[in-house]
């Protein structure tokens, strides 16, 4: 372990400290101490009460991702490839950035009720737009010398997509990727705030209405492990696909 | 038998006064042609037309007798940057041209090898372009040009970024490579000593025209005593003078 890492250790270990004894001072209402919220935490996943919670969240912000990037990836690709199309769309695409995406979760559930439907739906509108302009400016933005040696070596359109725009785009599409993810777990949640009976948004809600305070934190801290874990993921990804032709070695 | 030949051939971006303004030139097989001029007179314009990339707004380009419309299949083109493919190995990036009309035999494997090892590459087979230094990328880039054994070579100022020993072998491993498969060659440089060295005619370009034409004696296969010839001195004197004089 190097020195940075250390310290980080020691920093967590400090704040959790200064936790445990601002928690002394106040009511468990206000703020559950550390050790407590890891009670409740241990005591839930023991007795297995949180686990549909976390399969319905983590389901429905993997549904919602996959939609959504992947629509976004496809209509990113159109886009960028077809001139007209993107001249029609982008006014619409710009113009809907700027509706706050997550207003629209009461009217998904007016429309789509109360089920998994109306989350996946609104994970895969929040997942849609980063995706769509990661790809949008990556096909679009190919290097221009790159594109002539194409030319030269009589490569077919879609040729020039596959093995030229795309991989070359492919840093600028898993950053939108990247964005996505942790977007995705904010649109079920808040999906869930607004009207659900199971997942950890609907969870949260339910520990508000019984001001069990130590069960939020919990959930809370699930929320976090999720995110962190989706977004592991995806880093592993990209260390794959992306890194080794990125890195220099030194000379 | 002329080879590639440019007849008259002129160009201008969008209405404004020609870049390429009548220029007439004849290329026969298996020789190696240079093009000298500053910055900005036309010349990778000219090329960018000869290579079919650009069409001619007057004047017509012949390859081997045939109109020439868009990039021929049998030519090979080499530009200013390596433009390698980050993400492909330095063997697939040279199999590339193979590689988007079908799938790479063994045999054109073999042929990859052989022209990697020809650049002195062959260690670095597996290894990512990032992981190269300038000179060797460049030479990954002349030996992609040369898998399909084209029979007619477009370089762009590929050594310009090189330094000067580098330089010196990359000119004679292309003299050397474009020997054995007889290519003609389409030359850029703004290098008076590069022209010398690797041309058997030089054409020296100044605002969109072929201002002066010379045919170099020098024996070959080229050595690096050469170099420092008097003749040779003479003939860099005789381009650099027609250089400087189109100014007057």
């Amino acid at each position: 372990m190097n020195r940075t890492s250390v310290y980080s250790l020691a920093l967590l270990v400090l704040l959790l400290l200064g936790w445990e004894l601002a928690a002394r001072q106040m009511s468990e209402l206000v703020l559950p101490a550390p050790s407590v919220v890891a009670a409740t935490l241990f005591e839930g996943i023991k007795s297995g009460y949180f686990w549909p919670h976390i399969v319905r969240t983590s389901l429905e912000v993997l549904l919602g991702l996959s939609l959504g990037s992947g629509l976004g990836l496809i209509v990113g690709i159109l886009m960028g490839e077809i001139e007209c199309l993107r001249k029609l769309f982008f006014p619409y695409v710009v113009a809907s950035q700027a509706v706050p995406k997550l207003a629209l979760a009461p009217l998904f559930i007016l429309w789509f009720g109360f089920g998994m439907t109306s989350k996946v739906i609104i994970t895969a509108l929040i997942c849609f737009f980063p995706l769509l302009e990661n790809t949008v400016t990556a096909i679009q933005y190919t290097d221009r010398n790159k594109l002539e040696l194409f030319r030269v070596l009589g490569a077919t359109r879609w040729q020039t997509l596959i093995h030229l725009k795309l991989p070359a785009g492919l840093p600028n599409i898993f950053a939108g990727f990247r964005v996505a993810v942790v977007l995705a777990v904010v649109g079920a949640v808040v999906g869930e705030f607004i009207g659900a009976s199971e997942g950890l948004g609907a969870m949260i809600i339910a520990s508000q209405g019984m001001m069990d305070t130590p069960l939020m934190f919990s959930v809370l801290l699930l929320l976090t492990l999720l995110g962190m874990v989706l977004y592991q993921i995806v880093h592993f990804f990209e260390n794959r696909l992306v890194k080794p032709y990125k890195k220099e070695t030194d000379k | 038998m002329s080879f590639l030949r440019l007849d008259r051939v002129t160009y201008r971006y969008q209405g404004s006064k020609p870049v390429i303004d009548g220029v007439s030139w004849t290329i026969n097989e298996g020789e190696f042609h240079c093009l000298v001029g500053k910055s900005g007179c036309g010349k990778t314009t000219l090329l960018k037309l000869a290579a079919g990339l650009l069409q001619p707004d007057e004047g017509d380009i012949y390859l081997q007798g045939e109109k020439v419309t868009k990039p021929s299949p049998s030519i090979g083109y080499v530009f200013q940057a390596p433009t390698l493919l980050e993400w492909k190995r330095v063997i697939d990036n040279v199999l590339l041209p193979i590689s988007l009309k079908r799938k790479p035999t063994k045999e054109d494997y073999e042929l990859a090898h052989d022209l990697l090892e020809r650049v002195g590459l062959s260690a670095y087979r597996n290894h990512y372009p990032a992981q190269l230094s300038g000179g060797q990328q460049s030479r990954v880039a002349i030996a992609r040009a040369l898998i399909q054994q084209p029979a007619l070579l477009f370089l762009d100022e590929p050594f310009a970024a090189l330094d000067a020993i580098t330089r010196e072998e990359l000119q004679d491993d292309l003299l050397a490579l474009c020997r054995l498969q007889n290519t003609s060659v389409l030359f850029i440089t703004h290098d008076i000593a590069e022209a010398v060295y690797l041309a058997d005619r030089i054409a020296v370009m100044a605002d969109g025209d072929i201002v002066y034409a010379l045919d170099v004696h020098l024996p070959k296969p080229r050595a690096l005593e050469m170099r420092y010839e008097p003749r040779f001195n003479e003939l860099c004197f005789q381009v650099r003078q027609a250089m400087e004089g189109m100014r007057r």
